[in-house]
C-alpha cells in the first residue's frame, strides 16, 4: 500500500538549474546578436598585366575625372561627356547597352571589356557606381538583374 | 495548510524563453565577424550576395580611422587587420605570408583565393588600385568588390 502511494505521487523535478542555463544562453545570444545589412558584391577577374588572359583587348573606356576633394567632376565614355550626377550613371548604363548591341547576356556582353580610368583621388563610392552602371541593371518588369558586361578592369593609376 | 509554498506554473515562461533562444540562434551570424564596422561601404541597388558560397576567400577591410564626429583622424586609408591597422604599403609581407600558407596547403595549384575587398566609400581609388596591384603581383586574380545592398528607389 505504501509503495503504491509513492508511485502515484507526482514527481517534481527541480527546474531551477535548467532555467538558469536557459537564461544564460539567452543573454549570450542577445549580447552577441548583431543585425547587419546585407552586403552584395561585384566579382571581377583581374589578372596582372602580361599574365595569360590579362590583356584581352580594350573595347570601352570610361573616364572619371575628380576634383581635389575626390568628388566626381566629369564622367565620360570614349569622348562623350555624360555629366557628374546620378543621371550620368543612367546615361552610362544606356551607352553600355548600346555598345553591347542591345542584347544583355549575349556574345558581345561576354567579350566586351570595360576599362575604368579614374583619377587617383576619386572616391571609391563613385567608381562603384560606374561599375554598377557598366555591369548590370535591374529589369523594371521582372525585377531581375540583367548582366551587361562581365569584364571590368582598371587603367593604371594616374599619379 | 497556510505554510505550503504557492506553486507557480513555469511552463509558459519556459516556452517563451525557448522560443527566444531558437530565434536568436537562427538569426545570429558568426560569419559577419570579418566585417569591420569602421568601413562604410558604398551602396548599390544591384549588388547581390553570391548565390554560391566561395570555397576560399580572404576579407580585406580598408577605411579611415575617424573621430566621433566622423572626421578623419588620419588622412590616408588603412587596412584593418585583426588586432592591427596597417598602411597599404605594409601589406606586401602579409600577402606573401598568406600566399606561402596557401602554397603549402595547395602545392602546385594556381591561386584560386578570392580577395573580398570591403572598402570605405571615401577611400581614393588609387589606394584600392595599389592594393589590388599588390595582390596581382603575387598571382591573385579574383576580386570581389563589396557594396551595401541598397533598397530600390521608388
Amino acid at each position: 500500500m505504501r509503495h503504491r502511494e509513492w508511485a502515484l505521487a507526482t514527481v517534481k523535478p527541480d527546474m531551477t538549474p535548467m532555467i538558469d542555463c536557459v537564461f544564460q544562453l539567452m543573454i549570450f545570444f542577445m549580447l552577441t546578436l548583431k543585425f547587419v545589412q546585407a552586403e552584395g558584391n561585384f566579382d571581377i577577374n583581374m589578372p596582372a598585366r602580361g599574365a595569360p588572359g590579362g590583356d584581352i583587348g580594350l573595347d570601352i573606356k570610361v573616364r572619371m575625372i575628380a576634383d581635389p576633394q575626390g568628388n566626381l567632376v566629369r564622367l565620360q565614355i570614349g569622348q562623350r561627356q555624360l555629366g557628374n550626377d546620378d543621371r550620368a550613371f543612367a546615361r552610362l548604363n544606356s551607352e553600355i547597352l548600346r555598345a553591347i548591341g542591345g542584347t544583355p547576356g549575349g556574345l558581345a556582353s561576354k567579350e566586351t571589356e570595360v576599362e575604368i580610368d579614374a583619377d587617383d583621388n576619386l572616391q571609391y563610392g563613385h567608381v562603384m557606381k560606374a561599375i554598377t552602371a557598366c555591369t548590370r541593371r535591374v529589369d523594371e518588369r521582372s525585377g531581375q538583374v540583367v548582366r551587361y558586361v562581365e569584364k571590368i578592369k582598371f587603367a593604371p593609376p594616374r599619379r | 495548510m497556510a505554510l505550503d509554498a504557492p506553486e507557480v506554473d513555469m511552463t509558459p515562461m519556459i516556452d517563451c524563453v525557448f522560443q527566444l533562444i531558437t530565434f536568436f540562434m537562427l538569426v545570429i551570424n558568426f560569419e559577419s565577424t570579418q566585417a569591420d564596422e569602421r568601413v562604410k561601404l558604398p551602396e548599390s541597388e544591384i549588388a547581390k550576395p553570391p548565390k554560391v558560397k566561395r570555397e576560399d576567400e580572404v576579407t580585406i577591410n580598408v577605411g579611415f580611422i575617424r573621430n566621433a564626429d566622423g572626421s578623419k583622424r588620419v588622412a590616408h586609408p588603412l587596412v584593418f587587420l585583426p588586432g592591427e591597422d596597417v598602411t597599404i604599403a605594409q601589406m606586401t609581407p602579409r600577402i606573401k605570408k598568406d600566399l606561402q600558407m596557401y602554397k603549402l596547403q595547395h602545392p602546385g595549384d594556381a591561386v584560386k583565393t578570392t580577395i573580398k575587398l570591403r572598402s570605405d566609400s571615401e577611400v581614393p581609388i588609387g589606394a584600392i588600385q595599389d592594393l589590388i596591384k599588390l595582390y596581382q603581383e603575387e598571382g591573385y586574380e579574383k576580386f570581389a568588390l563589396q557594396a551595401m545592398e541598397e533598397a530600390p528607389k521608388e
